[in-house]
């Protein structure tokens, strides 16, 4: 077994990871609950990749996620920052101090309301009240989500959720590059957060890699950069797989300003310089891109857009606990480590790390008309600034299917998803195929939580099937109405990537460096000297030469 | 107003409106912290949104909890957090002086004076401030053998304000004891050369000093022994678990076979590792019952845990880096990044290595060293306010006696500083300074007094009749602090009452800074949020 760390920082990356540990948790419920479908019983993946077993002092048993959480003050809402599991069974009446015999001075914040989820969660646990209707649960979800844990259904570890204390600073002026920068290391921040990590890393016995996700759109993405810096140095040959999100929010603003331009290209040439993997995820637009076909997003909502990105990551990284039994068992195939799909993506001739993540949710049924076209096709790509009409016959990809099905609502077999996914290779003429791809399949397709929020089209079918017939009015369907959904993402490491890295590379160098630029003050007031600054480019134009040979005999003729 | 202009949302503040939103912000922060001061203060109880409660009695860790959204009260909390990172302690304090000098100043700009000639004064003052404070100070001889009661009664002064007296009392002999264990001579002392580590058992008296260190994990083999004496320490910084490196990525092999040799390669490799420590292990403790522990700041794998272990060999893995320098510190030998360099003198001693559990928490304690120059604090609690409690004083404890041994000199507690000073300035600075720069000066010895009156006020007594009885006193003559008892002057000296002199100077420093900055804003502009919001 090799075990996986995951870690989100930043306010979106939390949403995404709280829809990811939904799943997760979904999946453990349904492997144990002896009514639910035999596709989830026997899923053939292994939970202790991603979690870890403990006992409380109670002598309770427990199993949370390897994970660690950063974000600012105030962003847990009604969570409490040591978790549910661990607390002391003492209630909070006996804690008057016993270290000061003086005079107590209380100062009370405005209590949080629990939305009817949580209460629901919570009654559960206490086997007291009234049984609160799904309909309605579901109902409250969509209105007032505010932050990621007001639709967490998972348990977590007390070391795993650190709040940024002592910034004294909203979420709206967290937003760039410069202001994060000394957070990491200010106030022994990151010697906390590097303890919480270890203390997560020292229990593997044989650690794969380091799932990090980062909201990269603002003060963030300076803290990431750091705690990679910290952890390259700590855990030299662990890979990360670095995933950086944005919300559509944070990139609604009609037009970017030079400091928001700026940001984007500090931020990717830092951060990809200190993982193994980087892939950017975050359209500017969900609601009118090809990747939301059958669903119903809303871009304002993190909620919503956030369960996409959600249902990506956990779809990209399943082939990391498929159990290596017997080559390939029936239902699991083709299962990888973080090193090797590294070594797969990154690794033959073009050291290119800057992947895309394309995804198909739901994924179409196998038998469909032509399927060999629709599957294909019904890739989106999750990652922004992409030229899709790219002809490169050096692409490597890396594909992974989750329960696809074969007819309305059966699952197909993990041959018969491999022969069509040969097949419609085989038939995509028009354009190159890749030099290399590789394919894991699942049978165990995505299970929809009751928290998940309701994006279905009216066109999907309870096991995620695509209907030819509306199968009701409403516009929104949501986990009442979809159990499960067949998901298919695909890395790739493409030069169709270029113009993502491209216009960063240029706005660093008209913005940042040539002389009188309209950003120096900018970055001046980050605190970046000029050499910093050039060091970046040189790293941003080594990753744009990877994929574009002729990029440097032209730079050279200037 | 051009601002207006250019953006209608914007809102702008005049001169004297700017000057009271700024000084009502300085108040209001100072009305929060100024209950804390002293060892009559009260402590904080934070009952956060979600219902977690924080309990503290530090003025830093209570600003850090706190979400402060006025501008000019973050800017007085940055300070204050500041002064905290620089020397350890009076954060409170700078919190309530930079409170008084603009409540002080108030009372001036009202009657009509114009706050640049305030600021004038306060530079003035400041300055002889400084001066007095360096006539003022006790100096203590740090040489080879520091006077260690006067880091007692220093150690002792902070303490008491954070915890009970008998706690505070027993925390003071381990706080000092562990700051002469790490000094060295002709070195600047590194506090963080004493771990402190906590765990939740027992009580508050349990707090120890460990000469030596406990390290907060333990061996993860069910066949390694729980407890060992007499033994050979291995630091190292040595990878035993196997791992793809980066020169073998050919991870596309034409068949099984390749794949299995090369990953048998990779394996014997490490196994090569392993095999160098027991053959270390067997040549030191041949012939004798000596135990062998490895403490290793990389990983250990299971079938590396389990060669260990058949020769009787304690292994930890993924110890802290700074655990490393520590382990050195404490027992002796040399941290070792190689196998190669693995030599008997490499090893440490240790008289005793065994491990606790509590719960999923596993503890290892490695104790009776040849040398200790770093130890551990161990604080023990039946809860985690507790806790938290202990670690926030003991920090601050360490940092009074550092400042104590560098400074080379303290400064008489109790108030009487402030006292002093204030009587100084009244008397003898506010004579030689022309015009009306003289009432800036007024106003900052009567903020001073500050100190004093809080002390005062958070034991209950009449704030005027201590500072008239204690003023009247030092023009006796006499150096004056403030007994809490029972509201009479006191000599500090003989109380053994002392702060520390950098955490003063750093205060009169940084105090009247920000204090002029704020009082020059004359026009405040932001755009779209109201600010006249209380905070």
């Amino acid at each position: 077994m090799r075990e996986i760390v995951t870690i989100q920082v930043g306010e979106f990356a939390n949403f995404v990871g709280s829809h990811f540990w939904n799943f997760q948790d979904e999946l453990l419920g349904l492997a144990s609950d002896p009514e639910s479908d035999p596709i989830f019983r026997n899923h053939n993946l292994n939970m202790d990749v991603l979690y870890r077993s403990g006992e409380t002092h109670q002598g309770v048993a427990t199993y949370t996620p390897r994970l660690v959480s950063v974000n600012l003050k105030g962003s847990l809402g009604t969570m409490s920052s040591r978790g549910t599991l661990y607390n002391e069974g003492s209630s909070s009446r006996s804690v008057s101090s016993t270290t000061w015999f003086g005079d107590v001075d209380t100062q009370r914040s405005e209590p949080r309301k629990r939305n009817l989820f949580l209460q629901s969660l919570y009654e559960e646990e206490q086997k007291v009240g009234k049984e609160i209707e799904d309909k309605d649960i579901v109902g409250s979800l969509d209105e007032d989500v505010e932050c990621w844990t007001d639709f967490s259904k998972s348990h977590y570890h007390p070391q795993s959720l650190y709040e940024l204390n002592g910034l004294w600073m909203d979420s709206k002026d967290f937003n760039n590059y410069g202001i994060g920068k000394d957070v990491f290391s200010e106030a022994s921040r990151g010697e906390e957060i590097c303890d919480r990590l270890r203390f997560f890393v020292e229990e593997c016995d044989h650690i794969q890699g380091i799932k990090f996700l980062v909201d990269d759109s603002g003060g963030f993405s300076a803290v990431a950069a750091d705690f990679l810096e910290n952890m390259a140095d700590e855990y030299t040959n662990v890979p990360v797989l670095l995933y950086s999100v944005r919300s559509p929010m944070s990139q609604m603003s009609p037009k970017k300003t030079v400091s928001n331009k700026l940001h984007d290209a500090i931020s990717l040439s830092r951060l990809s310089s200190l993982c193994k993997l980087f892939t950017p995820i975050g359209l500017p637009s969900l609601t009118g891109s090809k990747a939301s076909k059958y669903l119903n997003l809303g871009d304002e909502k993190p909620y919503r857009s956030s369960a996409v990105y959600a249902a990506a990551l956990h779809a990209s990284t399943i082939p990391f606990r498929m159990q290596p039994t017997s080559s390939d068992s029936s239902e699991v195939s083709t299962s990888m480590d973080v090193n090797t799909l590294v070594q797969l993506l990154t690794g033959r001739g073009r050291q290119n790390i800057v992947t895309i993540l394309d995804s198909a949710m739901p994924a179409p049924t196998l038998a469909g008309k032509q399927l060999e076209n629709t599957l294909l096709t019904n890739l989106q790509s999750l990652t922004p600034e992409v030229n899709e009409d790219v002809e490169d016959n050096q692409a490597v990809e890396s594909m992974c299917i989750l329960g696809a099905l074969r007819s309305e609502d059966k699952e197909a077999l993990v041959s018969e998803v491999k022969n069509a996914v040969d097949a419609s290779y085989e038939q995509a003429i028009t354009k190159t195929k890749p030099l290399f791809c590789n394919l894991s399949v699942s049978r165990c397709p995505l299970p929809v939580p009751l928290p998940f929020p309701s994006i279905f089209g009216n066109l999907v079918g309870i096991k995620g099937e695509i209907l030819s017939s509306p199968v009701s009015d409403s516009l929104y369907r949501g986990s009442l109405d979809v159990h499960s959904i067949p998901v298919a993402t695909r890395w790739r490491s493409s030069s169709a990537i270029l113009p993502f890295l491209e216009s960063r590379m240029g706005n660093l160098e008209k913005l940042g460096i040539q002389w009188g630029a309209m950003g120096s003050d900018v970055v001046r007031s980050w605190g970046f000297g000029r050499e910093e600054l050039q060091e970046m480019r040189e790293n941003l134009s080594k990753m744009v030469s990877e994929l574009n040979p002729q990029f440097f005999e032209s730079s050279d003729s200037d | 107003m051009s601002v207006r202009v250019l953006n209608p949302n914007a809102e702008v503040l005049n001169k004297s409106a700017a000057l009271h939103m700024t000084i009502n912000a300085a108040k209001g922060l100072q009305d929060v912290l100024k209950s804390n001061l002293g060892p009559k203060g009260t402590i904080k109880m934070l009952v956060g949104g979600s219902g977690d409660i924080k309990l503290t009695k530090d003025g830093n860790t209570l600003l850090k909890e706190m979400q402060i959204q006025n501008p000019t009260a973050i800017m007085i909390a940055r300070t204050a957090v500041a002064q905290d990172d620089i020397s350890g302690d009076g954060t409170t304090c700078t919190v309530i002086f930079i409170g008084e000098l603009m409540k002080q100043s108030e009372r001036c700009i009202d009657e009509g004076m114009h706050p640049r000639v305030l600021v004038d004064g306060f530079e003035i003052a400041k300055r002889a401030t400084l001066q007095f404070l360096d006539t003022f100070k006790t100096p203590v001889v740090m040489g080879d053998e520091p006077d260690n009661e006067i880091l007692k009664m220093v150690a002792r002064t902070t303490l008491r304000t954070k915890l009970y007296e008998g706690l505070a009392d027993q925390l003071t002999d381990i706080v000092v004891n562990s700051v002469l264990c790490i000094r060295k001579p002709e070195e600047p002392i590194d506090l963080f050369m004493v771990e402190i580590m906590h765990m939740r058992h027992k009580f508050d008296v349990d707090t120890r000093l460990v000469e030596g260190l406990v390290l907060d994990h333990g061996s993860r083999h069910p066949d390694m022994k729980r407890r060992a004496e007499n033994c050979h320490i291995l630091t190292c910084n040595v990878s035993l678990e196997y791992e793809k490196s980066e020169i073998n990525a050919g991870f596309f092999y034409s068949n099984a076979e390749q794949r299995e040799a090369m990953v048998t390669a990779e394996r014997r490799s490490v196994d090569e590792r392993v095999q160098k420590i027991i053959e270390l292990k067997n040549k030191v403790c041949a012939g004798n019952d000596n135990s062998f522990v490895i403490i290793n700041q990389k990983g250990i794998d299971p079938p590396s845990l389990d060669l260990l272990a058949r020769e009787g060999i304690i292994a930890l893995r993924r110890a802290k880096r700074r655990n490393m320098e520590r382990l050195v510190l404490a027992c002796g030998g040399e941290a070792v990044n190689s196998v190669d360099d693995l030599t008997p003198e490499s090893l440490g001693w240790a008289g005793l290595v065994y491990e606790h559990v509590l719960g999923e928490e596993k503890y290892t304690f490695v104790e009776q060293v040849k040398n200790p120059h770093s130890c551990t604090i161990l604080i023990k609690g039946p809860n985690d306010h507790t806790i938290a409690q202990i670690k926030d004083a003991v920090r601050d404890g360490l940092r009074s006696v550092k400042n104590t041994l560098e400074d080379e000199c303290v400064v008489l507690g109790a108030g009487a500083f402030e006292v002093a000073a204030r009587q100084h300035l009244i008397n003898e600075v506010k004579k030689t300074v022309q015009g009306r720069a003289q009432l800036g000066v007024e106003a900052f010895a009567n903020a001073l007094l500050v100190v004093p009156k809080t002390l005062a006020e958070n034991a209950g007594l009449d704030t005027q009749d201590v500072i008239i009885s204690l003023t009247s006193e030092h023009d006796k003559g006499n150096v004056v602090g403030l007994n809490l008892q029972d509201g009479e002057p006191i000599d500090p000296l003989l109380a053994g009452i002392f702060d520390n002199y950098s955490v003063k100077r750093q205060l009169i420093n940084s105090g009247p800074v920000i204090a002029s900055q704020l009082l020059l804003v004359d026009e405040v502009i932001r755009a779209g949020r109201n600010m006249r919001k209380p905070t």
